[in-house]
């Protein structure tokens, strides 16, 4: 990633820096796109209200889990899979308030609408800018993800009925779902949340409606919270004391 | 799934991810959540993204029903995201290991 000494890459409406820094985050995302747009054609959803959730709800992981959880699982298990895998949206959104409560109204409400993690993971890093600047490496940022994203999807989907059966491309989500959950471990707790999670989703198999999901979910998050508590507990009780003063 | 039915997903699905993604910039932008909140919330990604995994793979055919082909490229995908850190290389060598496998059996 590339840094100029004050933060800023010159005037205009793109910023070449955040054109620059987004290419390698981008491009692991088109093929992503594609396999989307591939499960497009084979939803149980109709296939234009499966397309839109490219452009309307613009989440990867979410739509993929829409559009494949659609027609296997009830209504409302598939809303809560979308909005569970996406509550992790909150804290891009706690993390990036203070520096969004600079910029105009206008920004405030349709920045987020973006902040995806991509954009999230560059953004961050760019908090020390002055508002205008911040808003248009930011913009910069997110709307070329989103128009990249806009065109790969429906590629796929034009793609996807030409492909035959015997490539499985069936199994393509479940592949790529394993990917991004390895992707999104950075600590041991994630992990253990990750695996507990993994285990209690197989355990509960049977469930109808696919609630396995959410029960595994829960007790991913829980035994990852617990797994913290320990590590920190343990990081304080390995800790040396101050030498204590001998009492007189 | 009916049209109709599909448009309230798609319409719950757009409308939560948008408060998700903007709630605490437009309600909370000078306050802080608690510290064990936020850690909290780092670990919904991996959990949920690890319950979808198993899922989508044994699916309602049950665990005695899953390919060999499947599990092996699952592995081999995860060790490839792993040792690569991009999810290119998951997708090619986890459909590349399918076909080969596909391929032999």
């Amino acid at each position: 990633m590339t840094e100029t000494p004050h933060g800023t890459t010159g005037r205009g409406i793109v910023d070449r820096q955040a054109l620059t820094d987004i290419i390698p985050l981008a491009i692991p995302a088109i093929p992503f796109g594609f396999i989307v747009g591939l499960a497009v054609t084979e939803s149980a959803m109709p296939q234009w209200v499966a397309w839109l959730t490219a452009p309307l709800i613009f989440a990867g992981a979410a739509q993929l889990a829409m559009i494949t959880l659609a027609g296997a699982a009830s209504l409302w298990a598939v809303i809560t899979a979308v909005l569970v895998i996406n509550i992790r949206h909150v804290m891009y959104s706690a993390a990036l308030a203070p520096t969004f409560r600079k910029q105009p109204r206008w920004m405030r409400r349709v920045g987020p609408f973006l902040l995806v993690d991509q954009t999230f993971a560059l953004a961050s890093l760019q908090t020390h800018r002055a508002p205008a600047d911040f808003r248009r490496y930011y913009l910069t940022v997110a709307v070329t993800l989103y128009a990249v994203w806009n065109v790969v999807v429906p590629l796929g989907m034009l793609v996807g009925p030409v492909v035959p059966e015997s490539w499985r491309l069936d199994l393509a989500p479940p592949i790529m779902f394993a990917g991004l959950t390895l992707l999104a471990i950075k600590k041991i707790p994630a992990a253990v949340a990750a695996m507990v999670g993994g285990f209690v989703s197989l355990a509960t198999i049977d469930l109808r409606d696919r609630l396995g999901i959410a029960v595994g979910a829960i007790a991913g998050v829980i035994a990852g919270a617990i797994a913290e508590q320990i590590i920190e507990r343990r990081a304080c009780t390995a800790r040396p004391r101050p030498p204590q003063e001998p009492l007189r | 799934m009916s049209t109709t039915a599909a448009l309230v997903a798609l319409a719950c699905g757009a409308i939560g991810t948008y408060f998700a993604r903007s709630g605490l910039i437009l309600l909370l932008a000078d306050r802080a959540l608690p510290a064990s909140v936020e850690r909290a919330l780092q670990n919904v990604g991996p959990a949920v993204l690890a319950a979808l995994t198993i899922n989508l793979a044994v699916g309602s055919r049950g665990l005695g029903e899953v390919e060999f082909i499947e599990v092996a490229a699952l592995i081999v995908a995860g060790l490839v995201t792993v040792w690569r850190r991009n999810l290119i290389w998951t997708f090619v060598v986890g459909m590349a290991t399918i076909w080969m496998l596909g391929a032999l059996t």
